[in-house]
């Protein structure tokens, strides 16, 4: 992606997603192609790797941007992180898809429009998706025990609740319970300033 | 809940895979903007929003772009946000359903959209749904209920919410408390359809309410929507 000079100098400034954000409330159709450029890609991979189906993933990322557009009002552009707001609806997106699927649409649907919503989304790092956050949340999945990695990969995939959990990997929910908090605080522990 | 029971269930909220009561209870308090609650949870969503730069990374197709562009064009014909109701020329459900399958959504093939446009449709065909139309200078509309396959409400003119608020739908059985059926956030142009499946057998009302972003166990404001059944 090209960036021009004043939005070099705002990616720069870290004031690119503000920036971003301002121009889809005021209705900017550029906008929009600017967002997908920036998070079109991180999108995708995520919901692809969900759903596993690529001809249902266009329509989910396209849904995944549709929100986005749709709901920017409620966004907080001066305080918001964009990036991690537009992430969890595509993933919700995908989790949703794959619960209807299971027959559970009404439970999920509603658990994860309360976990979306713009105003968990403010003061959160601006630069969450740099490189080096990339390498720190590789190291730190490595640093996770087997069945942590398991709950984590069942939680973030696959969406089930940890009840399912519990009962797809035979063990107490009491156990399933500490393995996915005890994961979540591994990662945060290695992300450091960057999730804080 | 205490808080200190709630600390061990914010990760599994921010994932979306906590169970009850720990999920409605966070979101409660969320909702009532409990600054332990919001700090946490924020701090768990983070982490979550990083751990997609650990998805293996793969290439959109090149469509996909033109797909977005398109879909936000202020061609009427591809407008999505603003052509999602054409609300105030329809008039009933069947004719803004129809006018929606013809804006071009179908050509775009959006599986959701006709998902939900099928579950509208599956409450509209019940021989056994009543529609009862609303309006009052706040919000009007139409809401549909089949008693056994859910509700439909079509909104427009809704009331502009704050940052921290959401609609949210109850269903007013005729004895006991309002049971929450989801929460839900309007369109651009102060419109919304919103689609709830399930039973509704021994409903009295439907009745909408803003309530705090994580959505309430029971109504925390005066309804602005109330449709007797």
């Amino acid at each position: 992606m090209t960036i021009p000079g004043l939005l070099l100098a705002l990616e720069l400034s870290g004031h690119y997603d503000e920036e971003l954000a301002r121009r889809l409330q005021q209705r900017d159709e550029r906008a929009m192609v600017d967002l997908y450029d920036r998070y079109g890609r991180l999108a995708w991979s995520v919901i692809v790797a969900i759903v596993r189906d690529a001809s249902l993933a266009e329509d989910l990322v396209q849904e995944t941007f549709l929100r986005v557009w749709t709901r920017i009002q409620f966004f907080e552009a001066g305080r918001g992180a964009l990036g991690p707001w537009l992430l969890a609806i595509a993933r919700n997106r995908a989790i949703d898809h794959i619960r209807s699927v299971r027959s559970r649409m009404d439970r999920g649907s509603v658990e994860l429009d309360v976990a979306s919503h713009p105003s968990l989304f403010v003061d959160m790092e601006r630069d969450i998706f740099n490189t080096d956050h990339a390498r720190l949340i590789g190291a730190a999945m490595k640093k996770l025990n087997a069945n942590q990695q398991r709950v984590i990969e069942l939680a973030y995939y696959e969406g089930l609740s940890q009840t399912e959990m519990a009962e797809r990997m035979g063990q107490p929910l009491g156990t399933v319970k500490t393995w996915v908090r005890t994961a979540l605080s591994t990662l945060r522990d290695h992300l450091g300033e960057a999730v804080r | 809940m205490t808080h200190e029971e709630l600390r061990e269930e914010y990760g599994a909220f921010a994932l979306g895979v906590a169970d009850e009561p720990a999920r409605l209870e966070i979101a409660e308090h969320l909702g009532r903007q409990c600054e332990e609650c919001t700090t946490a949870v924020r701090q768990a969503l983070a982490t979550v929003a990083v751990m997609s730069e650990a998805v293996a990374t793969a290439e959109p197709p090149a469509r996909l772009r033109r797909r977005i562009l398109d879909m936000v064009r202020k061609d009427p014909k591809r407008n999505w946000a603003l052509g999602l109701i054409p609300w105030a020329a329809a008039g009933i459900l069947a004719v803004a359903l129809v006018s929606v399958g013809l804006t071009g959504r179908v050509a775009q093939k959006d599986k959701d959209a006709l998902a939900r446009l099928e579950q509208a449709l599956q409450v509209l065909n019940d021989p056994a749904a009543k529609d009862v139309a609303f309006g009052d200078p706040q919000a009007s509309g139409r809401v549909l209920v089949s008693p056994s396959r859910g509700v439909v409400l079509i909104a427009a003119h809704l009331p502009k919410l704050q940052s921290d608020r959401i609609f949210q739908m109850w269903v007013i059985p005729t004895q006991g408390n309002p049971i929450s059926a989801g929460t839900f956030l309007s369109e651009v142009d102060d419109t919304a359809v919103y689609v709830r499946r399930g039973t509704v057998a021994g409903a009295a009302a439907i009745a909408v309410t803003v309530e705090p972003s994580g959505g309430s166990a029971q109504p925390t404001t005066t309804p602005f929507i109330v449709t007797k059944l």
